[in-house]
């Protein structure tokens, strides 16, 4: 049982603990801490802009496409609209072979 | 400083953080109890400043500002830990996990609770239950050692706000805190 008459008061204590917990959190973050928050600014930064850049990109791609079809050997960018129109004329063209 | 940091310079960000990282990351600790939380918090805090720092027009004190937006993550990281364990708690008793249901308490054993330790432990949680506006300003006056006035731009409030706010915040600490302390 403790002695009353050596306990310190209720503030005393309070404050004591206050003092500890004091102690406690005051302590520094690992260190290299710059070094992680860098990275982490790198990692969010980089994040932001790739579906920037895909937009950016989107149009180029497509040229891209028409001219590898333009100048694909076989014509097949031609064929594929040559294709269409022939399609509309071939009942005729049937018709009149018969 | 805020004029090269708005200028993009990576030189200022650097002496801001290496200047400024204790003492957001004690507050930050001070509020969340883990250190891994309190780290983290700290580094998003740092990376806000970065990417928003051209919106700060200097109405506040440089630290007024990071100290308003590290106490106000550290409290959105406690909400969300607290809902975290709400789920963990409610899946618990679902049988999805029973792990939790073996969590041990805040309070242990009485006796345990001499040991000055744990003694921290309980005021924490303690300061963990006070509603925002007070573990802020307890924190800040008590572990940052701000003036009042200092407080008062932090929470964007009045002086004697601060007081009140103080004044509960310990009335109720002490309440709770006093069969422990007296069987010291």
């Amino acid at each position: 049982m403790s002695d009353s008459s050596t306990r310190p008061n209720a503030d005393e204590e309070w404050e004591n603990l206050l003092h500890q917990w004091q102690t406690e959190v005051a302590v520094p973050p690992r260190p290299y801490f710059y070094g992680r928050v860098h990275a982490r600014l790198v990692n969010a930064t980089g994040a932001k802009h790739p579906p920037l850049r895909t937009w950016r990109h989107w149009p180029a791609y497509a040229v891209m496409l028409g001219i590898l079809l333009l100048l694909s050997g076989d014509d097949a960018g031609l064929h594929a609209v040559s294709g269409v129109q022939e399609s509309n004329h071939q009942p005729e063209a049937s018709f009149s072979g018969e | 400083m805020v004029a090269q940091l708005q200028q993009g310079s990576e030189t200022a960000f650097r002496t801001l953080v290496e200047r400024y990282q204790d003492r957001i990351y004690r507050t930050v600790l001070a509020l969340l109890r883990s250190p891994e939380e309190a780290e983290d918090v700290a580094q998003e805090v740092f990376v806000e400043v970065y990417q928003t720092i051209s919106r700060f027009r200097g109405e506040a004190a440089l630290t007024t500002w990071l100290y308003r937006l590290a106490t106000s993550r550290a409290l959105k990281q406690q909400r969300r830990a607290r809902a975290r364990k709400r789920f963990a708690y409610l899946t618990s008793l679902l049988g999805f996990d029973n792990r939790v249901l073996y969590e041990p308490a805040d309070n242990d054993h009485p006796q345990a609770q001499l040991e000055g330790r744990q003694q921290v432990e309980v005021l924490r949680a303690h300061i963990a239950r006070l509603p925002d506006q007070q573990q802020v300003a307890f924190t800040l006056r008590h572990e940052q050692e701000l003036s009042y006035e200092e407080i008062a731009a932090v929470l964007s409030t009045t002086v004697s706000a601060v007081e009140s706010l103080l004044f509960r915040a310990r009335k109720t600490l002490r309440h709770h805190l006093q069969p422990t302390l007296r069987h010291v």
